[in-house]
């Protein structure tokens, strides 16, 4: 089975499972638990830094799963996308509420830099194939922005101190590399 | 904010999924989009095209207490749903509980000197410690497992108009039952009821939800659970 069929496979089996969910059977959010926690797990340490810290935001994910699975229209999207940004929408306001400090190695044991910090774009299916190749499109600036407001969970504040570039410089980055990535994954 | 800009729309959703949209106009954004359709949209659009960069991610496999202790919050969280359309019928039925309880605790009241000169053993049976903070509490319970005893160990100060209240939870999809509130500092001791009595024999887990001062008002859970600790049988 090639990567896009696996990724194909599982969305079909998150679908099936949220719904599921949606009907108050445990043992389906146990089963998109074992699907999907680590890679839940990996993003929210890498924006809160402290595995304690995205564990217990990991535990409130699941909580949230499970009691807003009714809501998940699979006409509207991808099922693996709904569960994911519900993980990343609750790491930004744990930044919110928690004093988190951003410059601080997140516990993960082989930190990547950010050019290097997304290892596997294939298994993530045909849409991550296809976002590799318009990021690749992107200036190096552009990238590196990005990288490190979606990955590292950087304000445009942080990055700015971060790269020592003015704060202007680094909206402009951000908005026009995420205009050229729209622009090139609709072609 | 101009509400019929697509352009601004789709800036604003582009730098929420990014999460560079932040504090008060991160939460006018999310007001918006649960509010109009449109906006909504194209939040999932950016969420399709940026997500799969989160999903590239080397995987972190999470410790190995991480799903009980999420499979407790939920059956807490679904015993608290349960209960809050129940509660007007029940309140007849309550205040006859209520009777009953504190009849008990007059009965319990009266039997103060005997207890006092019966010195029971406690034994720690729960220790309730966050990920991250220093709150701790020690559960103690006596071999007969009637009186229940709460330490706290370290610095636990709920804010102000709330209480930490303990949970017994049993096993399967038992209801939990409250074991009473716990103390900000220092201790505190009581007697179990019957009901608590049952409830703590068959429970493998305790939780601690923050309540409003003086506790629950609807006998389940209605705050958030802020812990969950396993129970240590002697």
């Amino acid at each position: 089975m090639s990567n896009t069929d696996a990724a194909n496979s599982m969305e079909d089996e998150l679908v099936q499972l949220v719904h599921a969910c949606a009907a108050r059977n445990r043992q389906a959010l146990r089963k998109i638990y074992d699907l999907m926690a680590a890679q839940m797990l990996a993003s929210l340490i890498r924006i809160l830094k402290r595995r304690a810290l995205a564990e217990e935001a990991l535990q409130d994910v699941f909580v949230s799963i499970w009691q807003r699975a009714a809501q998940f229209e699979s006409a509207r999207g991808s099922a693996r996308i709904w569960l994911m940004a519900i993980a990343r929408h609750r790491a930004i306001d744990v930044l919110r509420s928690e004093r988190v400090d951003l410059y601080r190695e997140a516990d993960v044991e082989q930190m990547p830099e950010p050019a290097e910090g997304i290892s596997d774009w294939s298994s993530a299916g045909r849409s991550a194939a296809a976002l590799a190749r318009c990021f690749q499109e992107l200036t190096g600036e552009q990238r590196r922005v990005i990288e490190l407001a979606f990955v590292n969970g950087y304000s445009h504040a942080d990055i700015a101190r971060v790269t020592g570039e003015p704060l202007g410089t680094i909206k402009s980055w951000i908005r026009r590399g995420l205009a050229s990535l729209r622009a090139c994954l609709e072609k | 904010m101009k509400h019929d800009q697509p352009q601004l729309i789709d800036a604003l959703a582009s730098e929420y999924v990014l999460g560079t949209l932040r504090g008060a106009a991160r939460r006018r954004f999310e007001r918006w989009q649960r509010e109009e359709w449109h906006v909504a949209s194209r939040v999932r659009a950016w969420e399709a095209r940026l997500i799969p960069l989160a999903l590239g991610l080397p995987p972190i496999a999470p410790s190995q207490e991480l799903w009980p202790s999420i499979e407790a919050r939920i059956r807490v969280a679904d015993a608290s749903r349960a209960a809050t359309p129940q509660r007007r019928v029940a309140r007849p039925g309550l205040r006859a509980l209520a009777a009953v309880l504190v009849l008990c605790a007059l009965f319990a009241g009266g039997f103060v000197a005997w207890r006092m000169t019966e010195s029971l053993r406690l034994q720690t049976v729960a220790t309730i410690k966050g990920a991250q903070g220093p709150l701790v509490w020690s559960i103690q319970l006596d071999s007969r497992g009637e009186r229940l005893r709460a330490v706290a160990l370290a610095g636990a100060a709920a804010q102000p108009g709330h209480s930490f209240e303990l949970w017994a939870l049993p096993p399967g999809k038992g209801a939990p039952v409250s074991l009473g509130l716990l103390p900000d500092a220092g201790q505190l001791e009581r007697t179990l009821s019957i009901a608590q009595r049952t409830a703590l024999s068959s429970a493998t887990q305790v939780a601690v939800s923050l309540e409003p001062t003086g506790g629950s008002p609807t006998g389940a859970p209605t705050g958030p659970v802020l812990f969950v600790a396993a129970l240590k049988r002697a």
